[in-house]
């Protein structure tokens, strides 16, 4: 016995919208990463310009010191050979440093990679904590020495996603995190696998969200930033990517005083393969 | 010439401070003071007399401004220096009439470009010393010249 003609008609007509709803989540995402993006960016470039500068520097000092080295060791002479093995201990410590210098920087392009990567039109399976870590890199320029960060990874299997959108949504949560916290603080990122999802919680020491903004947390448009500083845009958009487009749920709970968790909970697999 | 001279250096990087002072040292005989937190180098600039201050612009818990600005109220002789990433470059540019910046270095820095600001720096802050001193010595033997001719022009009336 065949459908009735609109009830297929209806079903089809549904799964068109779903499919545009996919799209237009997809389009708002790229938006808001690019915006996102911009706002790291001058945290990122500061990163990046200290052990550039020191490795410079370093190269430049190392160079020069060799000369003197060299020359002094063709003279022979014993204050000038008292010089050359100072100026020797001066270069194996500034090679240290330049050792660290360079790890820092690929650190930062490491973190920096899970933005670039291009959204793939299809869902696929990733390790989250993996992707935590390289997000919560990306925070290290703001939260360094203000912001102690501290993790608790869960066995959690691999977890079928759009991994750039999911740590657009990691990254709106630890900022606003970092941002309510006034002066210095504590951010706690946990992972457990239960049932048929990943829950991730990101918690934070700051003062709390007022229980009078705490329906409109996930409005688009609301902000309790100043002008410039937030677009209003991250958690509602966190929000559709988690719950829309990935079938999850994202939620918080609050306490004045205490501090702000952050709850996401993410499908391990995707019932709706619908393409992005 | 420059007698020998004191460098304070402020980042909260560890690295940069190492890499500015061996430069420094490998091409200069100046004395250089490197602190990774603002608050103790503000406690070392209460007992201690600087040539020249050179801060990074953004770090955690003090500004490079806000740190400038307390070494002028400190040292205002001193020379004041800030070295700063691209992207705060404008607030660096604010700052130049806020703190009496003499220069502002973009990071990465170019050493010869830093050792010529520092040097330049030193001599200035030198140089405004010795004119204090030399003012307030002619100040004071102008005033006993004044003190002079009062008693002469008394022997006289």
């Amino acid at each position: 016995m065949s459908q009735p003609p609109d009830q297929a008609g209806f079903e089809n007509e549904l799964d068109e919208l779903r499919a545009k709803v996919d799209s237009l989540a997809a389009q708002l995402a790229q938006e808001y990463k690019m915006a996102s993006l911009g706002r790291l960016l001058a945290s990122i470039v500061h990163e990046i310009n200290s052990p550039i500068g020191s490795i410079l520097s370093n190269n430049q000092v190392v160079l020069r010191s060799l000369e003197l080295v060299k020359s002094a060791l063709g003279s022979g002479d014993a204050a000038a050979l008292a010089k050359a093995s100072r100026l020797v201990e001066t270069c194996l410590s500034l090679t240290a440093v330049d050792k660290i210098a360079c790890e820092r920087i690929a650190e930062v392009v490491r973190g920096m990679k899970t933005f670039a990567r291009a959204d793939s039109s299809e869902a696929r399976k990733v390790d989250l904590n993996e992707q935590l870590q390289d997000t919560l890199k990306l925070t290290q320029g703001e939260f360094r020495q203000r912001i102690q960060v501290e993790t608790d990874w869960g066995e959690i299997p691999q977890v079928e996603c759009h991994a750039s959108m999911l740590n657009q949504v990691f990254l709106n949560i630890l900022v606003n995190a970092g941002q309510a916290i006034e002066g210095q603080g504590k951010i706690t990122v946990r992972t457990r696998h239960e049932g048929e999802s990943v829950h991730i919680s990101i918690a934070d020491n700051g003062p709390g969200i007022k229980p009078e903004n705490r329906s409109k947390i996930f409005a688009g448009g609301f902000t309790t930033k100043a002008v410039g500083v937030g677009t209003g845009l991250g958690l509602a958009l966190s929000k559709k990517i988690v719950e829309e487009t990935h079938g999850g749920s994202l939620y918080f709970e609050s306490e004045m005083g205490v501090g702000t968790t952050f709850h996401i909970l993410v499908p391990v697999e995707q019932k709706n393969k619908a393409a992005v | 010439m420059i007698e020998k001279a004191t460098v304070l250096i402020v980042d909260d990087e560890e690295m940069v401070i190492t890499s500015v002072r061996a430069y420094l040292e490998l091409e200069t005989n100046f004395e250089v003071h490197g602190f990774t937190e603002p608050e103790q180098a503000v406690k070392f600039l209460e007992g201690n007399q600087v040539d020249i201050c050179v801060s990074d612009y953004l770090m955690p818990r003090m500004s490079g401004i806000q740190f400038l600005t307390r070494a002028k109220h400190l040292q205002p002789e001193a020379t004041r220096v800030l070295l700063t990433g691209h992207a705060d470059k404008q607030s660096a540019i604010q700052a130049i009439n806020e703190v009496n910046l003499y220069q502002y270095v973009e990071k990465p820095w170019e050493n010869a470009q830093l050792l010529l600001i520092i040097q330049s720096g030193v001599e200035r802050a030198q140089l405004m010393r010795e004119l204090q001193a030399t003012m307030s010595e002619l100040a004071s033997a102008n005033s006993s010249l004044k003190d002079v001719q009062k008693k002469l022009l008394k022997a006289f009336l």
